[in-house]
């Protein structure tokens, strides 16, 4: 089933004269898990917006050709329908929590307030998520006075108690370790697992690699390359876009370079591992037949 | 079982029962709580004079003690007797003209007039303010707008009013933040008065400017929990439900300054 369909898709922010996204055509199927990776300012998080209706619903704008959620144009959606199909963490942390409550427990639990959940139920899917999360430690905590990290785990948190089939997560590991990156991460595969379709900004491209089963790449607002994980990290389009590539992949191109090519290019840290052992393999051989 | 998880799980019982906040008084309906006090604040009015006054300033310590939170109030509330009480007083009683001076220096010459008008005035206002300051150490704006929500006031009422109280805190927060960058960057923002000032003043903008940015982007947040959803909301804290004998005690109290304005109005006092 498609998620949704952009056809010639372009949105100018009001009061601005340069288009955020420009001509964009792409189809997002539902179950995949989605990175969209580009530099600063290339329309990732427009992209990510325009997929959850925040534009042209929320942020005024000029939006041209077609955008279709689920089937449906996203203008004839309501945008609280929408904010129960699609499930959206925002890149800022400070922003996204409420204000108005007074522990981390009633923070999460807050989306699924609105929703009209009974307490009981909502009890049950926070202590989940909390568990999920391994957010024991912060959920007596007042979420106003948590650090950036903690906040934004906290947000990650509230999204996911909400359950929605979609969800848009933008840059979820800015402001973590690389160890609390890697559980969102690992959390995220779970998700996919679980049949969720996940839209995802990161700059972390060796996690990206790792978990993502297809790259959307942005440059200047533009579609740069849309497709199979492998295939967009090994594509020279990257490089004319001034895209950032996995370690792996790059210390391959730079084999290539001394004239040691691998047998094929890795984008993850496993598969490079493989052909790393297989070189050394072949290496010691060819060592003891001189 | 770790204490650890021992005292997760009592932390989530605690949203399995009424909120208990540990004291007949302060486990009051919010909304009871509120026109008690504002009732009672506003008695003094209906009468001549600032005998009534007076006691209404002296019911709250009462009613402080026997809700346990008399350490709190009572500091608090004294505080503001001595700095706006004694101020309000003062102004009142030195220039409201009458006969008869007590005491002349320079062109000042308060009257005995013009000490009680001083005495009513002040003792109303601290009767009105220690109606709040009370109110705010009985019970928690948190649980009155739930109160106020579970009785049909919109989420998006409740949700500005709190929000609005988080903000100044955090408008603070930022303001400190900014402030100690700036020191970081050698600007001085200590020493007296017009030093401070002068350091302050420039802050507001950012500060200001950042709030206002950060509106836009938390009202998207809020839309992104389901916030304008059009189910009606639960509520995870449960409120225990009003008591008859809260209700008639509110009831009692209003019926009694209404009875005083009436009569105030027909001329009985």
């Amino acid at each position: 089933m498609v998620l949704a369909a952009l056809r010639g898709v372009s949105f100018t922010y009001a009061y601005t004269n340069e288009p955020a996204l420009r001509d964009i055509n792409l189809t997002l199927e539902e179950g995949l898990l989605y990175a969209v990776i580009g530099p600063n300012a290339s329309g990732k998080s427009t992209l990510c917006a325009l997929l959850r209706g925040i534009v042209p619903l929320f942020h005024e704008g000029e939006l041209t050709g077609t955008a279709e959620i689920r089937g449906r144009n996203l203008l004839e959606w309501d945008p609280a329908e929408l904010s129960r199909e699609i499930g959206y963490v925002f890149e800022n942390p400070f922003t996204q929590i409420s204000g108005i409550k007074e522990t981390v427990f009633e923070e999460i639990a807050l989306g699924l307030e609105n929703l009209g959940m009974p307490p009981e139920e909502v009890i049950d899917r926070v202590e989940q998520v909390v568990e999920q999360l391994e957010l024991g430690a912060l959920v007596a905590k007042n979420p106003n006075e948590l650090s950036g990290g903690q906040r934004q785990k906290v947000a990650f948190a509230s999204i996911i108690a909400m359950d929605a089939d979609v969800i848009v997560i933008d840059e979820p590991t800015s402001q973590l370790d690389p160890e609390s990156s890697d559980a969102v991460f690992a959390i995220i595969a779970n998700l996919k697992k679980s049949g969720k379709s996940i839209v995802l900004v990161e700059h972390k491209m060796d996690l990206v690699a790792q978990y993502a089963d297809r790259v959307i790449a942005l440059n200047g607002g533009r579609l740069v390359i849309e497709g199979p994980t492998s295939e967009v990290f090994t594509s020279p389009l990257l490089n004319a876009s001034d895209i950032a590539r996995p370690a792996v992949t790059e210390l391959a191109e730079a084999l290539v370079h001394v004239g040691r090519p691998l047998s094929r290019t890795p984008v993850t840290r496993a598969e490079a591992a493989e052909l790393i052992r297989a070189r050394m393999k072949g290496g010691s051989r060819a060592d003891r037949s001189r | 079982m770790s204490s650890e998880s021992g005292n997760a799980v009592a932390f989530v019982n605690r949203f399995r029962t009424y909120v208990d906040r540990g004291n007949p008084i302060r486990n009051m309906d919010p909304i009871v709580v509120f026109i008690v006090l504002a009732a009672i604040a506003i008695a003094p009015i209906a009468f001549p004079g600032f005998v009534a006054a007076a006691i209404v300033c002296l019911i709250y310590p009462v009613i402080a003690l026997f809700a346990g939170v008399a350490r709190e109030f009572l500091p608090t509330y004294l505080k503001l007797f001595l700095v706006v009480g004694l101020v309000l007083f003062v102004l009142r009683a030195a220039f409201i003209d009458g006969e008869d001076p007590l005491f002349r220096l320079g062109n000042i010459a308060p009257t005995w007039a013009g000490v009680e008008e001083g005495a009513r005035f002040a003792l109303l206002v601290m009767a009105i303010s220690g109606a709040v300051t009370l109110f705010f150490n009985l019970a928690t704006v948190r649980y009155l707008m739930l109160a106020l929500e579970l009785r049909g006031v919109t989420p998006r009422a409740t949700y500005v009013i709190l929000a609005s109280f988080q903000s100044i805190i955090d408008l603070g927060r930022h303001a400190r933040t900014v402030l100690e960058a700036q020191q970081s960057r050698g600007i001085e923002t200590q020493g007296n008065i017009i030093v401070r000032a002068r350091a302050f003043f420039p802050i507001l903008a950012p500060v200001f400017l950042a709030a206002i940015n950060q509106t836009e982007e938390r009202a998207v947040s809020l839309d992104a929990r389901a916030f304008n959803s059009n189910v009606p909301h639960t509520h995870l804290v449960m409120l225990r439900p009003t008591r008859p004998r809260e209700l008639v005690v509110a009831v009692l109290v209003v019926a009694t300054v209404l009875a005083a304005f009436i009569g105030s109005a027909v001329g009985w006092f």
